[in-house]
């Protein structure tokens, strides 16, 4: 059984970090995965994408032309990574930055305020990690308690201070829809 | 050192292994997709009180890991594609010098200045060389970020225990990608180099290590012995891996990164019903020809995959020797072939089509 995602926003809202944590969640989960970034002559404020694969068996292909989960921060993201979700797959978008639509009828949509959960908790750059929290309460796979322990492995003994932030951007993000 | 798994990015844990190797020196210059490398180092080699130079230019970087090595030290250079193309001639001269050069290649796209995007199109360039005379180097091909680790190990104690440079061939895909890997500690021994390296001859008689060759009979014994050494290397070194090999009728075979995609394919392929098995140079040079031979010669079929307009496929070609069919599913560079494309292309080729650059 194998699961991809693709998680895209602006330069600065930490995509590839959230992609990190993910990363390592799975990892810490004992499951097979790897993460692969989109890289070029990327510029501050231009978008940005990671695409992760997780497997009970060995990875078969990195990077895929399709996704089962896309995780969108921002309009551009959405607009699109909305034409590349399988079908029956599930788009995970920020409502704070990206305008509800529809445009396909065989995928499934989910939108939360991440952006306006993040400023809530009075730091818009947890943003990423809201999101994450989101993701877990819509898809099976996706365990709040190991992203929880990925985001300590990431932030490490350097960033430690920030765990309790990021743990409640986590809670947080994963309680949204349960309040719509 | 730890078994502990860390999630790492290939790049990272080239550098990390090299460090854990015991390279003593690194020289090198930014280009993408293998920058981090340097970046890398040029932290952790202050910390440990070991050398960092970040060179003028590549040609400047493998002249200095030529010179440092020539010392008995360990020491390498890593670079990406028309970069590496700059250090060809240096290439051969430390093979020619027989000098311990371990060199990392990221591989992206060419030809000329190409761009950043993945790529295989530097098989020629690293089995073959783009240097002058007849020398050979050892070619390493890693395909996933824990061979990235294992096999720069592997580079260093090769390099030193048969005095002849080592190309790691890796790629853009492999150097960004993040994927657990573990690095246990260095687990090769350490080389006896104090009966060639320079070290001054206080005590002993000069030791001089020059490529000039005015006598004509000691030139050709030298390139004799050259070769009689890489067969001695082709005998000891060369490694492949194989999957569901005994049945197979058609035999996909790929190097480096896209390996784990004909894993994939071929798992594809039996659940349809079709024997497929899969096929996987590690040592590209030297190149595994005889086992590909026998596996001809029992009447299975070749489809080489690669990111390129069929460089390995050549040196399978040679190796079945029309004993077998051999055909070539492949795209020039850019993104991987997918698992879909491959099982296609072999469907396409079992029937007697041709699957010949997928995408155009």
């Amino acid at each position: 059984m194998e699961t991809n995602f693709i998680i895209a926003g602006f330069g600065g809202q930490g995509v590839l970090l959230a992609g990190t944590v993910l990363a390592n969640a799975f990892m810490i989960e004992g499951k097979n995965v790897t993460w692969y970034p989109c890289y070029g002559a990327e510029m501050r404020g231009g978008t940005v994408n990671c695409e992760i694969v997780v497997s009970d068996t060995e990875v078969s292909s990195v990077h895929k032309q399709d996704t089962d989960f896309a995780l969108v921060l921002n309009q551009q993201s959405f607009d699109k990574f909305v034409q590349r979700v399988k079908s029956g797959g599930t788009i995970v978008a920020n409502s704070t930055l990206v305008a509800e639509s529809r445009p396909r009828s065989d995928i499934k949509y989910v939108f939360a305020p991440m952006t306006k959960i993040a400023n809530d908790m009075g730091n818009g750059k947890v943003t990423n990690v809201v999101s994450l929290g989101v993701l877990s309460s819509v898809c099976k796979i996706v365990s709040k308690d190991f992203l929880a322990k990925g985001v300590e492995k990431v932030l490490g003994e350097k960033k430690k201070s920030l765990l309790p932030l990021n743990l409640k951007a986590l809670e947080n993000g994963a309680a949204s829809l349960a309040l719509v | 050192m730890t078994t502990e798994k860390v999630l790492i990015k290939g790049n990272y844990a080239i550098a990390q292994a090299a460090v854990n190797a015991g390279c003593q020196c690194y020289f090198g210059y930014p280009i993408t997709p293998q920058t981090e490398i340097g970046e890398y180092l040029s932290g952790k080699m202050q910390e440990l009180g070991r050398a960092y130079v970040c060179a003028e230019s590549e040609l400047g970087a493998i002249n200095m890991v030529m010179g440092a090595v020539s010392t008995g030290v360990k020491a390498m250079t890593s670079s990406s594609s028309c970069a590496v193309a700059l250090m060809q001639e240096a290439l051969s001269y430390a093979a020619s010098d027989e000098l311990p050069v371990v060199l990392v290649n990221v591989m992206r796209t060419g030809p000329g200045l190409g761009y950043i995007y993945p790529a295989q199109g530097d098989y020629n360039q690293a089995v073959y060389g783009g240097g002058n005379g007849d020398y050979k180097i050892i070619v390493l091909a890693p395909s996933t970020v824990q061979e990235c680790v294992d096999l720069t190990y592997r580079a260093f104690y090769l390099a030193q225990k048969y005095r002849n440079p080592v190309i790691l061939l890796a790629d853009g895909l492999l150097g960004q990608m993040m994927e657990p890997a573990s690095f246990g500690e260095y687990p090769y021994p350490e080389v006896d180099v104090s009966g060639w390296a320079l070290t001054g001859a206080k005590g002993r008689e000069a030791r001089k290590i020059y490529s000039v060759a005015p006598d004509e009979k000691k030139q050709i014994q030298h390139i004799y012995d050259l070769h009689k050494k890489f067969e001695v290397i082709a005998e000891n070194e060369t490694t492949y891996e194989e999957f569901n090999i005994d049945d197979a009728e058609i035999v996909l075979t790929a190097f480096g990164s896209m390996t784990r995609n004909i894993k994939a394919a071929m798992n594809v392929l039996r659940s349809k019903g079709i024997k497929a098995g899969c096929f996987r140079p590690v040592t590209l040079s030297p190149f595994p020809h005889n086992r590909i031979s026998e596996l001809a010669l029992k009447g299975k079929d070749f489809a080489v995959v690669e990111m390129n307009m069929g460089q390995m496929f050549k040196d399978v070609k040679y190796a079945v020797d029309g004993k077998s069919k051999v055909d070539l599913i492949n795209r020039p560079c850019g993104e991987w072939l997918s698992v879909e494309e491959i099982v296609a292309g072999v469907e396409r080729v079992m029937q007697g089509g041709k699957a010949y650059a997928a995408n155009i």
